[in-house]
């Protein structure tokens, strides 16, 4: 990457010398980019995120700022916009004071300061509520307020720590958008962690997924979804049927792989497996038809255990290939009401639908 | 609780009646100083303030007022300042043992007050601090310190640490985020340290008797030496002004803690209440 | 590992508070310590007697030099004044010491040597070999007479431990009234102020903060002031017995003043609010869910009580009860002022040796086991009550 705004070379953090929460982190941050360290609880994004805004300090490696190493800059001198978990607003502090306080800090002349605010305020749409205390807000506006508290200096990045997890459903995706929509308006490179992977794939140019301390897949949204590198990816994003077997052929990037009960599924592979090694077959449950007219290389017969009606689609529950918790997703209208329990049905996926995976445990 | 309503009424009654009993004592003080007459009796002869110019024109009161404010004032300042501070290093330290350290340097509340004050009598024998009020105001300073102590860590258990992070992203050095937003939030914990700390001087008899000479006499130990000598209503009316002074120290920490609980608890999304 | 710069920082905070309170606080208490141990007299005014009496014996008289050595060191005490702390000290050993000893060294020009003739015949208790190995074991820096005689014990010239004559045989006696006091005290506190605190938790937020007010009051209110009020109140002409002389309830006047039953209802009225308060905090964190869960499970209103709403409000009482018995073990003023002689406790008796007899020894071995005590509570407090801190009962 070129001129990157952010690096981490070889950053690892470890608390008690023995377990590490990173290991070995190596990424960069494109100018103005949307990236989402994306991952479970205890995987090590909010660590990585609390090295770069400087509240831990990493064990090893690097992290550069504009080319300029970060390491042991206190992280009031960073110039690093955060949003917090909880807003974490100033609650003595009016609306518009919590405003002005990081333009004092950054020595903003006095008569600069009052257009900043009205411009930070107009940009989250909440003028009327300048003098209100943040205890007198609604979550969202508390929400949209460190939005703009975090803007308002005009830092070149600004962090967020799953700044949408105290808020209801709806707006959450309400206020997704408006994330995402203020970040192409002004520009500015976002980091932003959460563990809701549908946010991840909403918001972001990228997305990191981390896993035991790990960057297991560094791409865009559609690339993580479609492609899976590991196995932990495919099942941390997006639905999945997993059928563990042993790779048996290999011919470039088609490959078979034969599961325990015999059976054999042509599959997808880009990974450096050799044959006879385990491998996880993957395959998205939108991508399963059923139904015995298939020109799919990939044709079970499964026994159907139950039908789950979700209004745009059904779900069903198949026994397939020793696997009895295999899900299909089929539009509702064709079967929601013919289907029986315990009634035999033909399932059949494409080879290139259906990737065998490095097992990841 | 559901109860039937004759055991909600017996309750109820019995709590009135308990009631009466903690505050008629101090209600029957009142009438009892501004009596006309000479003997502490109910009903009273008739009204008057001769107690009150009595006690206005004795230089023995004047004295134990003037001292009980000087002492009070000076321990207030003393403990919410040595209180503060190591309230402060408890809740910002990384290290292990705080539950003990807060237990040791909260002693004084559990030690029999008695114990403390011939402690305090025998060691202040050795350095000549006995008779002095610099003697009495370290003694009640360490008395009314763990009250101080606690009431600030306690303040500081509700205080969001990320708000220090919050405003160190936002450009403040340590400094300017202790004085702009920590101090700001626990000013009402530390008002209120500070005036327990303030009505624990002024209220203090054990060390006093021990520790202070004529000259050093407060209120509560000038009441004390009048009822040993003769029960004159003075006495009462030097009770009523404590009173009055004790119920301006409560409202003014009642007022404080309201002021505290609308600043440190907001209905915060975070937290379900 | 170096230290971080936030613990350098916390370390910096703390050392202020820190210092005050070990050199005004823990240092006293060691003094006080010391002094319950200390057996300072008989080394710092005899040193060259006790010198002499080193290698004594001990059965028969000891030799001349003893004899002239006390002659001249109580001559020269007299002089320097230093010779009332000794007589003290001896004469809480072995009552009448004190008139021999003042005797003795008024006597130094009527005294000639042989001194050991001369002595005795001045008096015969100087010709007693347990005078003398008295004298000797008190060369000792240390001693454990006042903590025994604390627990009603003493040593015999011989150095022995023996009960302490009957007379002065008053501290376990005192140790046991303190506690009886105190056990009582929390008992009635406890049982007034646990229908006065659940009435309160189930008030109107109106009401229960008028109810409150009607309790922090009198908490606020200084314990001299309110022991004052009580002082006034219950005095034989005092306006209690104006009340039920006009009521018609007694004829005479009743004794309430310096009795058992003044000393209980002043103690209950001084300490019932460190019940009330930690109840009602408790109270109030109960979610009804709990009793409504109870009934729906089919329990009656005695039985939600008993087996839910007692369990659940436990460490409240737990909390606020010992925190009274653990205050009213150390209560001094309000027993002086209005209970009579039988009713004072430990505390007096502190005061008493401190300043009336000036017996520090005694007040420092009697401050010492209340100490212990108290010690005893706070452990047996952490057992019961989880979590139980001091700071529960702050305002």
């Amino acid at each position: 990457m070129r001129d990157p705004i952010v690096t981490f070379e070889g950053v690892t953090k470890s608390y008690d010398g023995r377990t590490r929460v990173v290991e070995a982190l190596d990424l960069a941050l494109a100018r103005g980019e949307f990236l989402t360290l994306l991952g479970p609880s205890g995987s090590g994004k909010t660590t990585t995120l609390m090295m770069l805004a400087g509240f831990e300090d990493p064990t090893s490696g690097t992290i550069t700022l504009d080319g300029k190493k970060l390491n042991h800059v206190p992280a009031h001198r960073r110039g690093i916009g955060m949003v917090f978990q909880n807003y974490a607003l100033f609650p003595h502090m009016t609306v518009a004071e919590n405003l002005v306080f990081p333009l004092q800090m950054h020595g903003v002349p006095k008569n600069e300061i009052e257009p900043k605010v009205k411009r930070a305020l107009d940009m989250v749409r909440l003028p009327h509520l300048r003098d209100r205390k943040p205890a007198q807000l609604s979550g969202g506006q508390q929400q949209r307020v460190a939005v703009a508290r975090a803007l308002v200096y005009g830092p070149k990045l600004v962090l967020m720590d799953e700044p949408l997890g105290a808020l209801d459903k709806q707006l959450r995706e309400e206020l997704q958008l408006e994330i995402k929509h203020l970040h192409d308006e002004l520009g500015v490179t976002i980091v932003y962690v959460t563990h809701d992977q549908s946010e991840a794939l909403t918001m972001s140019d990228r997305i990191a997924v981390f896993h035991q301390g790990r960057v297991q897949q560094l791409a865009a949204p559609a690339e993580l979804y479609e492609r899976p590198a590991t196995a932990f990816v495919a099942s941390f994003i997006g639905e999945n049927n997993r059928f563990d077997g042993t790779l048996v052929a290999r011919d470039g990037a088609a490959c078979r792989v034969r599961l325990a009960d015999g059976s054999e599924i042509a599959a997808t592979i880009d990974a450096d497996v050799a044959t006879g090694a385990p491998v996880a077959v993957s395959i998205r449950p939108e991508r399963v038809t059923i139904g015995a007219a298939s020109t799919h290389a990939n044709r079970f017969n499964g026994e159907l255990r139950e039908v789950i009606y979700l209004g745009d689609h059904c779900k069903l529950r198949l026994a397939v290939a020793g696997n009895e918790s295999f899900v299909a997703k089929v539009p509702a209208g064709d079967h929601a009401t013919t289907l029986a329990r315990g009634a035999p049905l033909a399932v059949a996926w494409d080879a290139a639908a259906c990737r065998a995976l490095p097992p990841l445990a | 609780m559901t109860t039937g309503n004759g055991l909600a009424l017996g309750l109820r009654t019995f709590t009135a009646i308990v009631l009466v009993f903690l505050l008629a004592p101090i209600v029957a003080v009142f009438p009892l100083s501004f009596s006309a007459g000479e003997l502490l009796t109910l009903p009273t002869p008739g009204y008057s303030l001769r107690w009150y110019d009595d006690f206005f024109t004795s230089s023995k009161w004047l004295l134990a007022t003037r001292n009980s404010f000087v002492v009070g004032i000076a321990t207030a300042i003393l403990a919410t300042f040595l209180g503060t501070l190591a309230a402060l290093g408890i809740y910002l330290g990384r290290f292990r043992g705080k539950a003990f350290l807060v237990a040791m340097l909260a002693t004084p509340m559990v030690v029999p007050v008695v114990v403390t004050a011939i402690a305090m009598y025998f060691a202040f024998s050795f350095v000549g601090l006995n008779n002095t009020l610099a003697g009495l105001i370290v003694a009640h300073t360490i008395l009314s310190v763990p009250y101080v102590l606690i009431t600030v860590l306690a303040t500081l258990q509700t205080f969001d640490r990320t708000l220090l992070r919050a405003a160190a992203t936002l450009g403040a050095p340590p400094p300017a985020a202790f004085r702009r937003v920590l101090l700001p939030l626990i000013a009402p914990g530390v008002a209120t340290g500070a005036l327990f700390a303030f009505a624990t001087s002024f209220d203090e008899l054990v060390v006093a008797i021990f520790v202070a000479g004529p000259q050093q006499f407060t209120l509560p130990r000038q009441m004390y030496a009048g009822l040993r000598e003769f029960l004159s209503p003075t006495i009462a009316s030097a009770a009523v002004l404590l009173i009055v002074c004790s119920l301006f120290l409560l409202a003014a920490n009642e007022y404080f803690r309201a002021r505290g609980k609308a600043r440190t608890a907001p209905d915060d999304p975070a937290e379900p209440n | 590992m170096a230290i971080s710069r936030n613990n350098l920082l916390a370390a910096a905070l703390i050392a202020p508070l820190f210092a005050v309170v070990v050199a005004s606080f823990i240092v006293p208490l060691a003094v006080t310590l010391w002094t319950a141990i200390g057996n300072p007299e008989v080394r710092e005014t005899l040193p060259r007697t006790t010198a002499a009496l080193r290698g004594w014996n001990g059965s028969d008289l000891p030799a001349e030099a003893a004899f002239a050595a006390v002659a001249a060191e109580l001559a020269q005490a007299q002089e320097s004044q230093s010779i009332g702390p000794l007589a003290r000290r001896l004469n809480f050993e072995e009552p009448g010491l004190r008139a021999l000893l003042l005797k003795t060294a008024r006597a130094k020009d009527r005294l000639s040597a042989p001194y050991r003739t001369s002595l005795v015949e001045l008096d015969a208790r100087w010709g007693d070999a347990s005078l003398w190995r008295l004298i000797a074991r008190n060369a000792a820096p240390l001693t454990t007479l006042y903590l025994l005689r604390s627990l009603d014990l003493t040593l015999t010239p011989d150095g022995k431990i023996a009960t302490a004559p009957a007379d002065e045989s008053i501290f376990l006696a005192l140790f046991a009234r303190t506690f009886v006091i105190s056990f009582w005290v929390t008992v009635l506190c406890v049982l007034l102020g646990y229908p006065v605190a659940y009435t309160l938790s189930t008030l109107s937020t109106r009401w229960a903060n008028v109810g409150m007010a009607l309790v922090l009051i009198p908490f606020w209110t200084s314990i001299l002031v309110r022991t004052t009020a009580w002082f006034i109140l219950l005095q034989r002409e005092g306006p209690v017995n104006a009340l039920l002389l006009g009521l018609g309830i007694v004829d005479a006047p009743v004794t309430m003043i310096f009795t058992r039953f003044a000393v209980y209802i002043a103690m209950v009225h001084v300490l019932l609010p460190f019940v009330v308060l930690p109840l009602y905090s408790v109270m109030k964190g109960i979610n009804p869910a709990y009793l409504r869960a109870a009934a729906s499970l089919g329990a009656p209103p005695w039985k939600r009580f008993v087996r839910v709403y007692l369990p659940l409000t436990m460490p409240g009482v737990a909390a606020g009860g010992l925190m009274v018995f653990m205050l009213a073990v150390g209560f001094y003023i309000t027993p002086v002022l209005v209970g009579g002689p039988e009713d004072q406790m430990v505390s007096y008796f502190i005061a008493f040796f401190t300043n009336q007899t000036i017996n520090w020894g005694m007040a420092a071995a009697l401050a010492c086991l209340l100490l212990a005590m108290t010690a005893i509570l706070v452990v047996v407090a952490r057992l019961i009550v989880p979590g139980f801190r001091l700071g529960s009962v702050s305002p």
